[in-house]
Order: structure tokens, then sequence, then C-alpha cells
């Protein structure tokens, strides 16, 4: 996948543990990407997708991972698919938000609390509050909106930065009736999936994102309209200078 | 009298599927042996006298199990027509309970703020270098 991660913690830990700690969690993300990249010919993905692993010869994770693909399959009616007709097996969409939750579960685990992880622009961040700028789908060094976030996860799925390359799995084609869809919820698993889930669904994508126990949504629709749900965390406002 | 016939047999029509409808399409056949299906044929009342005059009538439908619980509703009829529907028993599920929350809208501001972190489409590596989160990090280092 190959996508830039960024650690702050702010903790007054020891620093071996700290050190520790970042570690284990860069060592977890290299080998989701080794176990689960569809782009690495050897990976657990790529193998159960030429059909080299029994469908009960799959690891507990890439079960897991598969069942929440599922779910979320089911829950749009077949917008979001990871099993696309003439593509290969992709759950890139869920193991990114799955794998750097779990990532943060191991910063918590060695007693961390107050940290906020960045991979790619999704965020899971704790004791807090950190305040999360969400970028603006037209202008890369501005923001649409900025929030508070003291412990919880914030995901955005659009397409400035990698083009058409989320599908509607109803139709096989590229969504494109959404520019940018963010998701706050308790964790980046839901809240990454929820946000690319809506981006596939298209404009009916946002009430159905608001509709999810959890999660909050801004969305930016095409005709560069704001749709955001009551309860999206704002901030006391501190804007700059434009 | 002429008139309001095919009408009375269109509405009489049109309730039809809405009595039979059940919730869930999952488990529609899971039977319901104790529930006493009142099922009120609408043709007898609306074919003796039609439309005006006609007390309001509180029907319960049957209490039919989805795999999300049981649901039952109360219909209200005045005359040939539904006054009111009421659920009588919905199951206590995220999807029943859940009520969607207005959307709010608003127009798109651009503005520069005092930030922590960045969300927005996943970025590769080629694009970090001049993203935003690139700037905040070395800030940080």
């Amino acid at each position: 996948m190959g996508f830039p991660v960024s650690l702050r913690i702010d903790d007054a830990g020891p620093p071996a543990r700290v050190a520790d700690a970042v570690d284990a969690v860069f060592a977890w993300l290299h080998e989701t990407d080794a176990r689960f990249s569809p782009f690495k010919a050897d990976s657990e993905v790529s193998r159960l997708d030429r059909g080299e692993l029994p469908a009960d010869g799959i690891s507990a994770d890439l079960r897991e991972v598969l069942d929440l693909c599922e779910h979320y399959r089911v829950a749009t009616g077949g917008a979001f698919d990871v099993r696309l007709p003439g593509r290969g097996l992709d759950p890139c969409a869920v193991v990114k938000g799955w794998s750097v939750q779990r990532a943060a579960h191991l910063l918590t685990a060695a007693g961390l609390r107050r940290f906020c992880l960045n991979a790619g622009g999704d965020v899971v961040a704790a004791g807090g509050p950190w305040r999360v700028g969400v970028r603006h789908p037209d202008h890369a060094d501005r923001l649409c909106t900025v929030l508070d976030l003291t412990d919880g996860a914030v995901a955005t799925s659009a397409r400035y930065e990698r083009g058409d390359h989320i599908v509607d799995g109803r139709t096989g084609r590229p969504a494109a009736e959404l520019l940018s869809v963010t998701v706050v919820a308790p964790t980046l698993t839901e809240a990454d999936a929820v946000a690319t889930a809506a981006f596939a669904l298209g404009a009916e994508g946002v009430g159905w994102a608001a509709g999810r126990r959890g999660c909050e949504v801004f969305a930016v629709d095409a005709g560069r309209r704001v749709l955001r749900t009551p309860g999206f965390p704002g901030t006391g406002e501190r804007p700059a200078a434009a | 009298m002429k008139r309001a016939l095919p009408v009375l047999i269109l509405t009489v029509a049109g309730l039809v599927p809405l009595w039979r409808y059940e919730p869930s399409a999952g488990t529609a056949a899971t039977a319901q042996p104790a529930a006493p299906a009142p099922a009120p044929s609408p043709t007898s009342s609306s074919g003796a006298s039609s439309s005006s005059g006609d007390a309001p009538r509180t029907v319960q439908g049957t209490a039919v199990d989805t795999e999300k619980g049981t649901v039952q509703v109360e219909v209200v009829f005045e005359g040939d027509r539904i006054g009111s529907v009421r659920m009588l028993q919905q199951p206590n599920h995220p999807q029943t309970t859940a009520a969607v929350p207005t959307l709010i809208e608003e127009t798109l501001q651009a503005q520069s703020a005092d930030i922590d972190t960045v969300s927005g489409a996943t970025i590769t590596s080629e694009g970090y270098r001049e993203s935003l989160q690139a700037a905040l990090d070395a800030k940080g280092a």
C-alpha cells in the first residue's frame, strides 16, 4: 500500500518503553503489509485469491478482515465490495483502518495515554484534545473544517489524491457523486470502512453513514455543498487569517 | 355508489399487500403460531357502507417475528382510509431504534488553522512530501 505514518506521543513515560511501543507499532504495520497486501505475490491475500489456501486455512486475522468486508458489503447493498468482478481480492479499504486501530491498541497496551497516530490521512487519537484538520478537497494546503478529538478516530475518503479509485460495486463504475467524506467514529476500523463505503454509495452514503451508531459525518458533494451531522465535533474556533 | 365501487376495490387491493407485508425478507417463513391474526377484512365494512361517517376502527396486525425481533403494528382506519399506523412492538435493534439524524447543510469553507494533524484521502509517500502533514511533522521534529 505504501503510505506515510506519523506518530506523535506526548507521554511522560520512560523513553525506553515509548521507544519499544513505537517499534512494535511500525513492526506490526510492516507485518500487515506483508500479509495482506494484494500487491505482494506471496501475501496471504494473494495466495487466497489464487486458490492456494483452503477457505478454512486462513489466519484468524484474515478471517476477521474478510468478515468485516462482508459486513460492509451487506450493509451497503453491495456498493462496498472487495471482490469486484474482473479484479483480484482487494481488502485494503478494511485492512488499513483495522491494522492502524490495532497499532493504536499496542500503544495503549504499553501504557501510553496521549498519542496521535496518522496513517496516510487516517487518524487514531488518544488522550486529547487533538486538533484534527480535514483537508480541503480542492486545495491541498487548506482545510475545510477542524475538529477536536479526545479519544477516537477520523478517516476521510476522497479522490483528489489517487483519482477514481473507489468503485461502486453495484454499477462497477467509479463513485463520483461525492468529493470527500470524513467520518468520526470510536475506532478507525469503523471510521475508515464507513468513509470508503459512504463514498462508494455516493449521495445516499451521507445519510447511510450518519445512521451508523457512533458515527459523525462531514461530506462535500460534487456541487461543493457541505452536509454534516449535528454531532460532528467542531472546535473552539481558532482559525488563522486565511 | 356505482362510481364508488371501483375505488373501494382499488383501496382494498391496495390494502392487501399492506397486510401481507412482512418487515424482514430474511425470515419471512418463521411460523407465528401464538398470534391470533385479527386480520380484519376491510372488504366487509367498506362493502357495506362507503367512505363517510364511519367511526375510526383500530386494528392490530399480526405479530411477526423477524431476525431483528418481533414487529407488530396497529392501524387506525377512518372509513376506508388509513388514519394512522403505530408500532405496538418493535425490536430493540439499532436498525429500528437509531433514527437517521437530520443533516446540516453548509457552504464549503477554505481555512487555515493551528492544528495537530490532518485527515485526508490516503496519500502516497510521494504526495506526503508536499502535504500539510509533512509540514506538521517537520515542525514537531
